[in-house]
């Protein structure tokens, strides 16, 4: 579904992904670990198209499923000539590490223009505005969400654990294809953790795949990966099963960096 | 010069008589160019004339009635002063320069050991003798109308030059008196160039002493700030009582420099104080801060305007005032942003707490702004000292005037707190607290 | 930003929707103003010789008076007095019966405009109704559901048949929130004013509908003075609705308008108004020069009154609608979007006056600047001498749209008594590119991400605004802002 090659990308003057491989398969939970300033939310940014970040070199492509059972790999994408709305209606939804707040904008106003705009690229027809409450409905009970929080404006005011929550919400309403979560656990409490995890697990799928990017092994007792990677000043210097997670939890990322370099 | 004064003439018209009798006496010795800008500035003061009400920059004080008087600008004598001046100065080993009524007293010591090429002195002689060249590239003739009068008729004032490469770790005070039985309009002057990558820091004091009759100060600083440079300009208005204090200061900012200045008026004091600043290159940082504590009929307008124009530049300004008796204060700021001056962030804050019913505070904080990608904001808030706070102090056991001036001190606090100089900051806390004592 | 300019390009030369002509037969004087000339308009309306002289003493006031040119962030040419025709009314037989009797022309124009003057049709379906008094240049052409309105004793009438019908509150009230003396505009439009509306809420009643006068300027080469005054008495309450479109011409026309609002004891006005005056073309030629001025009064305690303005039209906007907050407890509101695109200027802002005692006022604006325009915030917040305890709120936001524009906040805070809480802010900023990366990454285009955040940002104001007007609001924001995503 997602081949990144040989990816180089940074900011003017300072190259922060130095070569990055990884092949993510549909159905396929792949959790990205690695220290502070290893460049994890830069990767997420690149995928989803943010304009700050120059891309120098490499390739991404993005094979969705089609729709109508179609078949895989005929619809194969380059990412990167995508703009990020384009990205998004293919199916690519990133959980930012810190949610945008945007005064004014009630959060289901912003959703039902979100849906309406992917539809539309999907051929679809606007959904009815009872079926969009229906939807929504549903799926904030999801991530236990309160009702009220759909009428407040996008993000604003919502405490951290909120703004995640909201962001795990809007994923379960958009069904995209491929789910960037970037630091999702970051500020959460055990409990917020515990439903935003769930969340995750059940929008899990055969034809849905995950990118989680995490600092600390804890979201993957809740998320359970397929496969673990760990980058390091923007390369993935080691890739492995599950137990690589606990690992590295028990020896801390720098016995791999040493383990690196000899 | 004891002409009869016409106070039913406009100013002009009234000076006209004793500027020439200046360019032929007083300034008679001096270079051809100088006099010549003399004539300029005088010229164009005329043509202007006084700032009425109407002007928008003038809406809220009132410069005529300030000349109204039977002043006189031709005028320079000795005085004896007896005075306790190691309580007027901040530090004991600062440069030190004393002027009366405008005109350098004997009792400057500027042989404080300064690196080479430093120049502290007065304009008058150190600046017009020794580098006459230098003066006629720097003296401008720019301001606003009242800055072209000081242009015309100033007398004198501090001359301050820190070369490239330069930090001069002794800070120079400038004591400023006034003080005589005549009414007299002082004109006063000072030009403060800093070299690229030096740093200097100026302290200002001005009071009046054995002062029998109203005194107008008409005082323009020029300060030209190179690349890399760090300035730091202080003026403290205190004690000035009869006296009308028309300050402007003129601010040319190179990229990567820093200039900090912060205007102190404690009262007893007519003022309007002008801070033109300019931002002409990148990555400039100005911090433009004011206290005003005013009784009485003091009356303190404080007008700042900060121009960035270039990209990448920060502004800060914080202003603020308590005001009791039947005094009036003003803020009047404004950020500028031209077109190109992109990732601008200005801020500006003006707050303000009435004590009495008779007194007033006008503000006008405002943003003009002409380029997109900026961060700009001002915030201006007027009331009273906070109840609650009020109270638990009480509860705790303080009484009312001391809980009062506890929360005074503080609110003024923010202000000083901008000072970087630790000995200015111990004078003026305790000057302070005395102050809000009264 | 090559992106971004090919999008501003695209639709920068998206269309006045308003910009139409409707021939209908004019009745018009001659060109230029003088003393024949405001004595022509006062025959004309058949007026009592009082009004004739409140025209007087105004036109000879404004004689000795000069236009404003020095503190408004505005600049624009002397205009030529001499240039303009006074006076232009639709040709009618007489008074008319029945709608029957307006000029179809007329009746096709307003049906352009999305206005209906058929009762009937109002009335049938819909929830909420409106009454419209309907000006056209220099005179209006049909006022709705006056008979309904009548039988609570509530008077909506054009202002000319109030000066015949109702001369004792016409005297009693007109001139007294805005003297002939105030401005230079204002004393024009003493002298000139052709029409405009007249409202009158008698005590305890509050309005079952809301009221509405819209106006349009038709004809070439004529001005538009018109006069509105909005009494509410003693519990009274009604809320105002004010619209405005001008045909597309190049050459700038002048509306001179004066609204007055008094507020009795415990009475309340809320005024809306959308103003869409033609704004010139993307060069900045032609629209409409706006010098209004408005003005409210809370005479006694507990009164309030209310401005809600979304101003995305005209070339020049010079608009200031203040409250005097003269009774104890009284309350004055000033919400207000102002757009600006292409070569728009706006000066546009609020005076809150606080002379009684616990009096509060809030003020929101939200200015947005698009294109070559420059668009400023100008308020005063006075607190006078022993007006204990008053309190306001400003917040004064700006939001730039590409590097062309400018965003000015001029306010002037003058408090004069220690009980006073007065607070302001402002902010100047673009969209947030955090903000539109968000959008995107949701599926949302640019485009309507930025129209999404830029109604979030106004939704303050419009919440202010009645329903069907804030749906109309937030259409002509977006249309004026197309064109100008950067």
């Amino acid at each position: 579904m997602l081949s990144i090659k040989n990816l180089r990308a940074g900011i003017p003057g300072n190259e922060i992904l130095k070569g990055i491989n990884l092949e993510v398969k549909a159905g396929e939970v792949h959790a990205i670990m690695g220290p502070n300033g290893s460049g994890k939310s830069t990767l997420s940014s690149v995928l989803a198209g943010k304009e700050n970040y120059q891309v120098t070199e490499g390739e991404i492509w993005f094979s969705p499923p089609s729709p109508r059972g179609e078949g895989s790999g005929m619809r194969r994408k380059n990412l990167l000539e995508m703009s990020p709305e384009e990205r998004a209606r293919e199916g690519v939804f990133l959980a930012f590490q810190y949610p945008v707040e945007i005064p004014g904008v009630s959060n289901i106003n912003f959703l039902k223009t979100a849906i309406n705009e992917i539809r539309l690229h999907r051929k679809q027809p606007p959904m009815e505005t009872k079926d969009f409450l229906k939807l929504i409905k549903e799926k904030q009970a999801l991530v236990e969400l309160q009702g009220t929080l759909a009428n407040r404006s996008v993000n604003e005011g919502f405490s951290g654990g909120e703004k995640k929550r909201n962001e795990i919400f809007q994923m379960a309403v958009l069904e995209p294809t491929l789910c960037i979560l970037d630091e999702t656990d970051s500020g959460l409490d055990i409990d917020a953790l515990r439903i935003v995890a769930n969340g995750v697990n059940k929008l899990r799928s055969k034809d849905r795949a995950f990118v989680v990017i995490t600092h600390y092994q804890r979201l993957l007792d809740h998320i359970i990966p397929d496969f673990v990677h760990v980058l390091s000043n923007g390369k993935i210097i080691k890739s492995g099963g599950k137990e690589l997670a606990l690992e590295l939890e028990a020896k801390g990322y720098d016995w791999i960096k040493e383990k690196d370099q000899t | 010069m004891n002409a009869v004064i016409d106070t039913s003439a406009t100013v002009p018209a009234r000076l006209e008589g004793e500027f020439k009798t200046l360019l032929a006496k007083t300034f008679s010795s001096e270079p051809e160019w100088l006099k010549e800008k003399r004539k300029a500035a005088f010229d164009s003061f005329c043509k202007a004339s006084l700032p009425t009400r109407k002007n928008e920059e003038y809406k809220y004080t009132d410069v005529k009635k300030v000349f109204s008087g039977e002043f006189t600008s031709v005028y320079n004598e000795a005085h004896k002063l007896s005075l306790d001046f190691e309580k007027l100065f901040v530090e004991k080993n600062s440069v030190k320069l004393i002027f009366v009524n405008g005109w350098l007293h004997k009792d400057s010591t500027l042989s404080a050991k300064l690196p080479k090429g430093v120049i502290v002195g007065n304009l008058a002689t150190d600046g017009l003798l020794i580098h006459s060249g230098f003066l006629k590239k720097y003296l401008r003739n720019d301001g606003d109308t009242l800055s072209r009068l000081n242009a015309a008729l100033w007398t004198d004032g501090a001359f301050i030059y820190i070369p490239e490469n330069v930090q001069l770790e002794t800070p120079i005070e400038i004591l400023h008196i006034s003080t005589g039985k005549k009414e007299i309009l002082a004109s006063f002057r000072h030009l403060i160039v800093a070299g690229k990558n030096s740093s200097v820091s100026v302290i200002e004091n001005n009071i009046s002493v054995d002062l029998h009759s109203h005194v107008i100060v008409n005082f323009h600083t020029d300060i030209f700030s190179g690349e890399d440079s760090k300035i730091q300009f202080y003026r403290l208005q205190n004690d000035c009582k009869m006296v009308s204090q028309i300050t402007s200061i003129n601010v040319l900012q190179e990229k990567n420099s820093r200039f900090d200045t912060n205007t102190i008026t404690l009262g007893r004091a007519w003022a309007r104080n002008n801070l033109n600043i300019a931002l002409n290159g990148e990555n400039c940082e100005s911090h433009l801060n004011g206290l005003f504590i005013t009784n009485g009929n003091d009356h303190v307008d404080n007008h700042t305007f900060i121009r960035h124009n270039k990209p990448n530049c920060r502004s800060n300004q914080l202003y603020k005032g308590i005001l009791d008796g039947r005094s009036t204060g003003i803020f009047n700021g404004k950020i500028f942003v031209e077109r190109d001056a992109q990732k601008t962030n200005a801020y500006q804050s003006s707050k303000n707490i009435l004590l009495s019913d008779a007194a007033a505070i006008n503000t006008k904080p405002q943003l003009e702004i002409y380029a997109d990608d900026v961060k700009c904001s001002h915030g201006s808030t007027t009331g009273q000292l906070n109840e609650e706070a009020m109270f638990y102090l009480r509860s705790r056991g303080l009484s009312e005037d001391s809980a009062r001036n506890l929360l005074l001190f503080a609110f003024a606090g923010d202000v000083i707190e901008k000072i970087q100089n630790e000995p200015l900051k111990i004078y003026l806390e305790e000057l302070i607290s005395q102050r809000l004592r009264k | 930003m090559a992106e971004k300019n090919d999008i501003l390009e695209k639709q920068i030369s998206s269309d006045y929707k308003y910009g139409f002509t409707s021939d209908i037969d004019m009745d018009t004087a001659p060109m230029g103003l003088s003393e024949d000339i405001v004595r022509f308009i006062s025959k004309k309306k058949n007026e009592p010789e009082w009004m004739l002289e409140f025209r007087l003493k105004a036109y000879r006031h404004w004689l000795k008076m000069e236009e404003p040119h020095e503190w408004a962030h505005l600049e624009y040419p002397k205009i030529n007095y001499q240039n303009i025709i006074f006076y232009a009314a639709p040709k009618q037989k007489k008074e008319l019966a029945s709608l029957d009797e307006v000029d179809p022309e007329l009746l096709k124009t307003f049906e352009k405009l999305g206005i209906s003057l058929e009762e009937q049709k109002r009335l049938s379906g819909v929830q909420s109704t409106i009454a419209v008094d309907a000006v056209i240049d220099s005179v209006s052409v049909k006022t709705t559901f006056k008979e309904v309105l009548a039988e609570k004793g509530i008077i909506f009438c054009s202002f000319s048949e109030a000066v015949q019908e109702h001369p004792e509150l016409i005297k009693k009230y007109m001139g007294s929130v805005v003297p002939y003396s105030d401005n230079y505009f204002a004393a024009l439009n003493s002298a000139v004013f052709t029409d405009g509306s007249f409202c009158y809420i008698p005590k305890g009643v509050r309005c079952p509908m809301e009221l509405s006068t819209y106006f349009r300027i038709n004809t070439a080469g004529t001005g538009q003075f018109e006069r509105t005054l909005i009494v509410a008495d003693e519990g009274a309450y009604v809320s105002y609705l004010e619209g405005c479109t001008a045909p597309r011409r190049d050459e700038n026309q002048l509306h001179a308008a004066v609204v007055e609002i008094v507020a009795h004891k415990n009475g309340e006005v809320k005024y809306s108004t959308v103003q869409n005056w033609y704004p010139g073309d993307k060069n900045g030629k032609g629209g409409i020069y706006n010098f209004v001025t408005k003005r409210g009064i809370c005479r006694e305690e507990n009164s309030k009154i209310s401005w809600t303005q979304v101003e995305t039209g005209s070339a020049i906007t010079w608009k200031y609608p203040s409250v005097i907050l003269k009774g104890d407890n009284s309350v004055g509101e000033f919400y207000s979007v102002a757009v600006t695109n292409n070569h728009q200027q706006a000066d546009t802002g609020t005076k809150m006056l606080h002379i009684g005692k616990n009096t509060r006022s809030t003020i929101v604006s939200k200015g947005i600047s698009a294109g070559c325009s420059n668009n400023a915030y100008r308020g005063l917040v006075r607190v006078a001498k022993g007006a204990k305890n008053a309190r306001n709120f400003s917040q004064c936001d700006s939001l730039l749209m590409g590097d062309k524009c400018g965003a000015h906040t001029f306010p002037y805070i003058e408090i004069k008594d220690k009980t006073a809480v007065v607070e302001h802010e402002a902010t100047t900023s673009k969209i947030g590119e955090d903000q539109l990366f968000y959008c995107q990454q949701r599926g949302i285009d640019k485009e309507k991400a930025i129209g999404l955040i830029v109604n979030g940002y106004c939704r303050e104001v419009f919440n202010q605004l009645p329903m069907e007007f804030a749906v109309e609001a937030q259409k002509l924001l977006a249309v004026s802002l197309e064109g100008s995503v950067g």
